[in-house]
């Protein structure tokens, strides 16, 4: 086990290393002066030349990523050219908040999601079951974007009991987690239902029936523990995919999170902020998928990590 | 019998956890009301975040619109672009202008207790134009050769030559005066986040990415402000902007996209307002590329386009269409235009040209700049067939837009291109000199289209150093003649400012730089 810890954590070394010259890259390769970007439409040719010069805009591209690298190596993550802070602090403000926004939407998703799946995987053809497939597709297939606009018109412009934007109260917080969590939960109950009813068919189940078993054994204890394993997979990759994908959302509800750090720091051309911040996502997404690998083990014991495949 | 018993514990589950998200919501929506009854704060939404309130490190309309409720400069622009005393009571030059005396306003202090003198005031503006500390709009100071506190309330600022919009040019938002303690000791590359200055409110917080509070400054030197506590408010997304001022979440909003203003004036409770900006939306040529080197060419062009047909059905009637180079309101306009929109006239002045069929061209235009951009390139392109010049649109990213039309002539790919300028000082030089002038053509500065007049060039020389009024004026009007002669851009529109307030909120000033002002605001 604990080398199969080891060896995952190895393996996450050379994904870093490649999603930091991706993010240096791609960022790079689009066309435009950054220095002028920086400067602003009204500055003078020396200004421009100023502000190349003063964030070393000016060196050859390897040059860039090299200070990059050693300076992300001591926690360095450099000055926004935006707001001349440093990018940790910048993140360090932010993380928070949208760790907060996930892990509710997460909650909020597990609970809706997995509790429909369960329902309907049990009354599998019912209208409940159709019902919240169909709730489940919706939920799914409803743009963040569009979905949030019409929370907002609801909660907070008709019934005016909600606030729209902002941050401060636990009120700010619901429209913007349900807003994140919808689509996961849609997922999850999709998930796990399809993963009930594959196990509610299986052997083990006919034998617990036939032993006489009462059905509410049968599913929570016999049937969902084994459905779950797939569900904590989707769980977990959907975490990193929550915080991550809280771009949209806290855009739309002014939500000073990450996400919004990021799409701000991509508008103006603010390398250090959107280097830092995507590796810092990256590298979580790296994490929760290690996390997730190792909880597997614990929950299926049939998952041995001797040998190399990992199955 | 087990089997339903099994269906009603999930259904039981099922509605129990679904009540207890409901329970958990209302429960929490309780006081969210109680929140709105308080009205000790006005808030502000804006869409975007200030970069920084330092003023060498400021370079946003926000930044202005914020920064100024707590520092504040020397001269004040006035919404009529007349200049009135803030920092400094009264001013006066020597002879040929080229040493200005400023007396500064006794009894002032900052916010945190220390006074406002010469001193202070030196202090400051020495390190706006320190080129260590390379402020980005230190270049509005740029003829100051030296700045001296003479005795404890008169400065003296000397010149290397006249230079006539100097005063224009210290009232704008940027060159505000701080506390000399909070600059003490900073090294030219430290800044500051809160600052301390003299104005009206006192900031408090900046929760980044969120808002920034500031509350009423007691002690303030002028008259004081109504309402206790102000916030800035950042909401980047316009229609959730526009939602939470109809919820009363936000009191004052900055920039209604034209599409919403009907909806919002049925709305009762709410007022939509109109403004002038100093913004010119204008598609230049490339004035030494054929065929935009024959005014005829250039004129016919402006012909065929309607710009009142835009303002009207892109805008919905808010902006003017241009009539000049610079709006209205900045020193030095004289109405000249517009060029009537006659499609024939057009054809013939094409004809005349060399041009029977028309030609075609590319026209370049940023997406998401300036409001609505790419749907006015859209429409000139369509009226542009119309003569029978076949434009092509070509769009790129904004940063990448401006590195594109910022190439020396040689290497200058474009034929016409749409930008925007806004003449933030209210003064013709700031407006015309860095955009037509010989001696701005990329990449010395921002004439990317080109344009020269010999006869231009000398009175925008000479405008600069005459500082009589009266005297430079009349140079201003002759050069926006010839150049509207001239032609060197298709002038299209004066952007105009929406800006909406709940009706309960009086004395708010919607001010054409851009900047929404809330120190003489009260809730009614």
């Amino acid at each position: 086990m604990y080398q199969y810890i080891a060896r995952r954590l190895a393996l996450t070394i050379p994904v870093v290393i490649g999603v930091s010259i991706i993010v240096f890259g791609i960022i790079r390769l689009i066309p435009g002066d950054p220095a002028r970007a920086i400067a602003g439409v009204n500055a003078t040719p020396q200004f421009i030349e100023q502000v190349r010069v003063r964030y070393a805009l000016d060196q050859p591209v390897y040059i860039q990523y090299g200070n990059f690298v050693v300076n992300f190596m001591q926690g360095d993550l450099g000055n926004s050219v935006f707001s001349g802070r440093a990018v940790t602090t910048e993140i360090g403000e932010r993380f928070p908040r949208t760790m907060l926004l996930a892990t509710i939407a997460l909650v909020i998703a597990t609970i809706i999601g997995v509790s429909a799946g369960i329902v309907s995987a049990t009354r599998r053809n019912s209208i409940f079951d159709n019902a919240s497939m169909l709730v489940a597709l919706v939920g799914v297939a409803a743009p963040v974007f569009w979905m949030a606009l019409m929370l907002q018109l609801l909660f907070a412009v008709q019934l005016s009991v909600l606030p729209a934007t902002g941050i401060g109260t636990i009120q700010h917080l619901i429209l913007p987690s349900l807003t994140l969590g919808t689509a996961s939960a849609a997922l999850m109950a999709r998930i796990t239902r399809s993963s009930m009813l594959d196990v509610l068919r299986q052997d083990f189940i006919t034998t617990a029936r036939s032993k006489g078993l009462p059905e509410r054994v049968i599913v929570y204890k016999h049937a969902l523990k084994n459905a779950l394993i797939p569900v904590v997979t989707v769980l977990g990759l959907q975490f990193g995919i929550l915080l991550g994908g809280a771009v949209l959302t806290e855009t739309v509800f002014a939500w000073p999170g990450v996400g919004r750090l990021l799409v701000d720091a991509i508008l103006r051309r603010d390398y250090p902020v959107v280097q830092g911040t995507v590796m810092l996502l990256a590298l979580l997404f790296v994490l929760i998928n290690l996390v997730v690998d190792i909880i597997y083990a614990f929950l299926d014991p049939r998952i041995h990590y001797q040998s190399g495949s990992g199955e | 019998m087990l089997k339903m018993s099994t269906r009603t514990n999930l259904g039981r589950f099922v509605v129990l956890a679904t009540v207890a998200v409901i329970a958990s919501m209302l429960i929490a929506c309780g006081p969210a009301e109680e929140a709105a009854v308080e009205r000790d704060t006005l808030t502000i939404a804006i869409g975007a975040e200030p970069e920084s309130l330092d003023p060498v490190r400021m370079t946003s309309a926000p930044a202005a619109t914020v920064g100024e409720h707590v520092v504040e400069r020397l001269i004040y622009m006035e919404e009529d672009g007349s200049l009135t005393p803030m920092l400094a009571t009264s001013w006066e030059s020597n002879e040929d202008s080229t040493v200005w005396t400023f007396d500064i306003r006794e009894g002032v202090t900052f916010h945190d207790g220390a006074p406002l003198n010469a001193e202070a005031v030196a202090t400051n503006l020495s390190r706006f134009v320190s080129p260590d500390v390379g402020a980005a709009y230190a270049f509005l100071l740029g003829s100051v050769q030296e700045i001296e506190a003479v005795d404890e309330y008169t400065l003296q600022l000397t010149l290397a030559q006249p230079f006539a919009p100097i005063l224009s040019h210290l009232s704008h938002s940027f060159i505000g005066i701080v506390s000399p303690n909070q600059l003490e000791g900073l090294s030219p590359e430290q800044t500051f986040e809160i600052p301390v200055g003299t104005g009206p409110y006192v900031m408090d917080d900046w929760s980044r990415g969120d808002s920034i509070s500031m509350s009423v400054n007691d002690d303030y030197w002028g008259s004081a402000s109504q309402i206790p506590n102000l916030v800035f408010n950042f909401i980047p997304e316009e229609s959730a902007r526009i939602v939470a001022l109809e919820t009363g979440e936000a009191d004052a909003i900055m920039g209604v996209p034209p599409a919403d203003v009907e909806r919002l004036q049925e709305d009762a409770d709410i007022d939509v307002v109109f403004q002038t900006s100093v913004r010119t939306i204008y598609i230049s040529y490339n004035n030494i590329q054929e065929p935009f080197t024959d005014p005829l060419v250039r004129r016919a062009l402006n012909h065929a386009v309607d710009k009142q047909a835009i303002v009207d059905s892109i805008f919905e009637g808010v902006g003017f269409v241009a009539d000049a180079p610079i709006p209205d309101a900045v020193f030095g306009h004289t109405s000249v235009g517009p060029y009537e929109y006659d499609p024939d006239l057009a054809r013939e002045l094409l004809d005349a040209a060399g041009y029977p069929d028309g030609f075609s061209m590319t026209l370049h235009h940023p997406t998401g700049r300036y409001p609505l951009d790419s749907t006015v390139a859209q429409s000139v392109q369509s009226m542009l067939a119309d003569v029978g010049v076949d434009a092509t649109l070509e769009t790129r990213e904004w940063t990448s837009y401006l590195q594109f039309t910022s190439q020396p002539p040689d290497q200058a790919e474009y034929d016409a291109f749409m930008l925007g300028w806004g003449t933030v000082t209210l003064d013709a030089d700031y407006g015309l000199y860095a955009l037509l002038h010989t001696r701005q053509w990329n990449p010395n500065g921002n004439n990317r289209g080109f344009y020269s007049n010999e006869r231009v060039d000398q009175l925008l020389d000479a405008a600069r150093v005459e500082t009589d009024p009266a005297e430079r004026a009349p140079m201003y009007n002759e050069a926006v003649e010839l150049i509207w002669e001239d032609a060197p851009w298709i002038f299209l529109y004066n952007a105009g400012q929406i800006n909406a307030v709940r009706s309960d909120v009086g004395g708010i000033i919607h001010h054409p730089l851009e900047n929404l002002s809330a120190w003489d605001a009260y809730f009614e």
